[in-house]
């Protein structure tokens, strides 16, 4: 046994690695003077914490400290039962035991010290009361009991949250720090664990960011990471599945009767929609056409080349349905760096383009350039796609106004993280929620072109394509009978399918939150862009 | 919520900086968990969670460290040393530890003994936050630190760690190489927070009844108490990190089966109380953090060194919590340092 050995264990020294050199020199102030760097005070403790995440890990910390208070047979568990991660990095640390343990159990709460359980409806009703009376359904439908000083201080932070965003809007950032404080308060007087509580705290978190970190730092994670988080997004609710199968049977029945076809990708990821069109062209009465498939997607760290790992996957596939396929990739990192002769489209075939929740990204607006979304809608145009899909969040993040994107983005993510709450894997509702944090970081936090997440609704993209030179095609009601099927898979009620004019949407509740559409190109492509196509390509 | 539950998190984040307030929550929310209510101590645990550092004998900023073990008592303690100037050296040898001569034979260098906080449960020598903390002691004072990684609660209770500090304060006086000046003996001071302030003060006394030699005791918000609840108790429990809780576990921790907080470990001028009329007891420097509720054990510690005769300063800083000299981002901080670094150097 070692002299530092407690005389009841032989655990080694652990040397925490930030402290190795033994150094924290004196000199370094207390917060670090890029956002970005560690805090070098607290690095001499042995803790790693960014200094522009102090706020969110004293946060994540006080959370953590409700819990406690309000679940005192939880200490045990976490200090016998659950694993402990590197203590060293304190943000994770806490959140691994945050997740860890289950939002505290309303039996652990003495009801005789707070009045009068609510029951449901009342709850719904006060709510609405005080809400804009368009978003009426915010209100998270399993929350079967809530406390008077809950619902009170629930209502508060919706205002407080309001209050704030039009403080930053006007720019009096002192009194938004101090609004952001009285949030933080009021987030340990509710249940944090779902409902708007959970969600106003991301928020509180992303208002926290956009005052404390510079513009153009976003939440922009690795490559591999945005991956990751994606992965779980699509297994934890069927957003991505229903626009994947939306989209799949529409191009299904566009390449009707076509024996060479082309998709274009816009965002490959890991290929996850491709299988399932690669089988149903199969299995299509008459065999399958030649397929080729493009997928657009960013560059990879390490130089690893993920496009063409993917690429191999889905042509083995293929081959193993007897489908003739090729792949290529074309590495870009925004589309509008994507130009149409990469794309090496070959005249006599079919092409259909696929964007899943991309074109927003094209409505970047900078005052050094036009908005890319007409440059590229016009090449897309002149290959003269068969048919375009276009899947896109349901709503309105674009306005210049800070405080009515704000507003806007607060009712439409609490819906979508109402239909989170479904989901019963904890660990993909966990992923699926950081990566909708992202998107809510992005349209919060962010500004200029750094700021991508520019959804906008049905309506408008309508307005947009129709004058670009498309003419939308319906979806038929094969689609919608397939996505109706699709969510009997999901077990829980409260999803929707919509049909929309010819589109359909998926929605929690009543409120759409994607909207998926088709479309063709109308008029005569442009000669002079000087495609290899023809210009009279119509089969 | 009803009252001693209502979490306070507003309070304490009004007085620290952020990440002086994330470090100490950190610290209160992990010890929480390793406390158990049966008495016990999750051990494994905390030594997990404690961020720790090896010793470096390559000096940085000015200050290097090595560990040496007491082969008579398995008792460790960590060296602190500065550097030699470039200029004064005349042959740098980074790396290798001189266990020979003595530290000066013109100049005084203090050697301070530290005892580290934990409430008799917690921390090591080589903690990160101690080591960091030493370091600093180092370079402000111009002294050697010897930081004792004494036996702790409650695997360990009473009187181990005051033994293992006798024992650190009998190993440093005969260590040729602690010795300085033109009289060549060893300079000695006793220091340490919460509970490391409690075994300095009651090594000294052993030491003082023993005749060795101690020149000052330094007591940062000390650990005492008492079986009475005190109005500091009362008033700021639970509001700035601490609760009366937590206090009465550790005392439990650490005080013989069956003993209550009179005994004299716990409430040296209680009604237990040993007197000190008389003794040739050091000087003592005591630190009060305006904002810890131990306040009116520890000032009452120091009306009763008054009362027997011995010399007292008292630090009182109002706004101060506990730990507030973990990180050097407040001006408490600096008035310790500069308390302690005249305490330590008389003569400058």
């Amino acid at each position: 046994m070692g002299p530092y050995d407690s005389s009841t264990s032989s655990s080694a020294i652990s040397s925490s690695p930030s402290s190795s050199t033994s150094s924290s020199s004196s000199s370094s102030s207390c917060a670090g003077k890029s956002p970005d760097q560690i805090d070098g005070l607290l690095a001499g403790a042995g803790y790693r914490v960014r200094s522009s995440e102090l706020r969110h890990v004293a946060q994540r910390l006080e959370h953590l400290e409700t819990v406690m208070v309000n679940a005192p047979s939880q200490i045990s568990h976490l200090g016998n039962d659950v694993v402990h991660h590197n203590p060293s990095d304190l943000g994770t640390w806490v959140d691994s035991l945050l997740s860890d343990l289950n939002p505290p159990e309303y039996s652990d709460l003495r009801y005789d010290d707070f009045g009068p359980i609510l029951d449901p409806s009342t709850i719904t009703r006060a709510w609405t009361e005080h809400l804009i009376p368009e978003q009426q359904r915010i209100i998270p439908q399993h929350l079967s009991v809530a406390t008077e000083m809950e619902e009170d201080s629930s209502i508060r932070l919706v205002h407080v949250l309001m209050t704030c965003a039009e403080c930053v809007q006007g720019g009096e950032f002192s009194l938004a720090c101090s609004l952001i404080d009285e949030m933080q308060h009021l987030l340990t007087r509710v249940n944090v664990g779902c409902g708007i509580g959970k969600v106003a705290g991301y928020f509180v978190d992303a208002l926290s960011r956009r005052l404390f970190t510079p513009q153009g730092v976003a939440l922009v994670g690795s490559t591999i990471e945005n991956e990751i988080l994606y992965n779980h997004f699509y297994e934890a609710s069927p957003y991505l599945k229903f626009a994947h199968f939306t989209a799949n049977q529409a191009i299904l029945e566009g390449f009707d009767g076509h024996d060479c076809v082309h998709v274009i990708d816009f965002n490959l990821m890991h290929g996850l929609q491709w299988p399932a069109l690669i089988q149903a062209l199969a299995l299509r009465p008459g065999g399958p056409p030649v397929l080729r498939l493009t997928g657009i997607g960013p560059p990879s760290p390490d130089g690893r080349d993920s496009l063409r790992e993917i690429g191999v996957r889905l042509t083995e596939l293929a081959r193993s349905v007897n489908v003739r396929f090729a792949f290529q990739g074309v590495t870009a990192s925004r589309l509008e760096d994507v130009k149409p002769l990469m794309l090496q489209v070959d005249p006599k075939e079919a092409v259909a383009i696929n964007s899943i929740m991309q074109l927003h990204r094209l409505l970047v607006s900078d005052p050094t350039r036009t908005s890319p979304i007409n440059n590229v809608l016009d090449w897309i145009r002149n290959l003269n796609p068969k048919i375009m899909t276009v899947v896109e969040q349901e709503v309105d993040h674009n306005q210049p106004e800070f405080l009515a994107r704000f507003t806007e983005a607060l009712y439409y993510y609490s819906t979508m993280f109402d239909s989170l709450e479904t989901c019963s894997a904890q660990f993909e509702k966990a992923f699926a929620e950081m990566y909708i944090q992202k998107e809510i970081c992005n349209v919060v936090c962010c500004e200029g072109s750094v700021r991508v997440e520019r959804h906008e609704p049905l309506a408008k993209w309508r307005a947009r394509l129709n004058g670009a030179g498309f003419k939308p095609l319906h979806l038929g009601s094969n689609s919608f009978k397939q996505a109706s099927m699709l969510l009997t898979l999901f077990s829980a009620e409260g999803y929707c399918v919509e049909e929309n004019d010819g589109c359909l949407t998926l929605g929690w509740h009543s409120r759409p939150l994607i909207a998926a559409s088709a479309w063709k190109a109308v008029s005569e492509p442009n000669p002079s862009l000087g495609l290899i196509s023809h210009p009279n390509n119509v089969l | 919520m009803a009252g001693s539950n209502e979490i306070k998190v507003n309070e304490s984040k009004k007085v620290v900086p952020l990440n002086t307030w994330i470090l100490i929550s950190n610290f209160k929310l992990a010890y929480n968990m390793l406390r158990r209510p049966d008495g016990t101590f999750n051990r494994d645990l905390a030594e997990f969670l404690d961020r720790k550092v090896p010793p470096n004998t390559v000096p940085v900023d000015g200050v290097f460290s090595f560990d040496v073990v007491d082969r008579s008592t398995s008792l460790l303690n960590r060296i602190y040393r500065p550097s030699p100037s470039p200029e004064t050296a005349a042959d740098p040898q980074f790396g290798i530890i001189d266990l020979q001569n003595p530290l000066s034979t013109t100049e005084i260098v203090p050697v301070i003994i530290f005892f580290h906080g934990g409430s008799f449960a917690h921390s090591s020598a080589n903690s990160a936050i101690y080591d960091t903390f030493c370091r600093r002691l180092v370079s402000i004072c111009k002294a050697v630190v010897v930081s004792v990684n004494y036996r702790r609660s409650p695997e360990n209770c009473y009187p181990s760690a005051y033994d293992d500090g006798w024992a650190a304060l009998k190993w440093v006086h005969s260590r040729p190489w602690l010795r300085s000046g033109k009289d060549s003996k060893v300079f000695v001071y006793l220091a340490g927070d919460s509970s490391g302030g409690n075994i300095a003060h009651h090594v000294a006394h052993r030491a003082a009844e023993s005749g060795v030699e101690v020149l000052g005791n330094i007591l940062l918000h000390p650990m005492f108490g008492g079986q009475d609840r005190t109005e500091s108790e009362k008033k700021l429990d639970g509001k700035y990190f601490v609760t009366i809780q937590d206090r009465d576990w550790y005392w439990r921790a650490y005080l013989p089966k069956g003993e209550d907080r009179d005994h004299p470990a716990c409430n040296p001028f209680g009604p237990r109380g040993i007197s000190l009329k008389g003794l040739t007891f050091p000087k003592s420097l005591v630190v009060v953090a305006g904002l810890d509720l131990v306040q009116d054990w520890q000032l009452a510690y120091v009306e009763g060194l008054k009362n027997a005769g011995q010399e007292v300063k008292l630090l009182f800083l109002k706004q101060a919590t506990i730990g507030f000299y973990f990180l050097p981002n407040n001006d408490h901080f600096y008035s310790l340092m500069e308390e302690i670094n005249s305490f330590v150097n008389p003569n400058c």
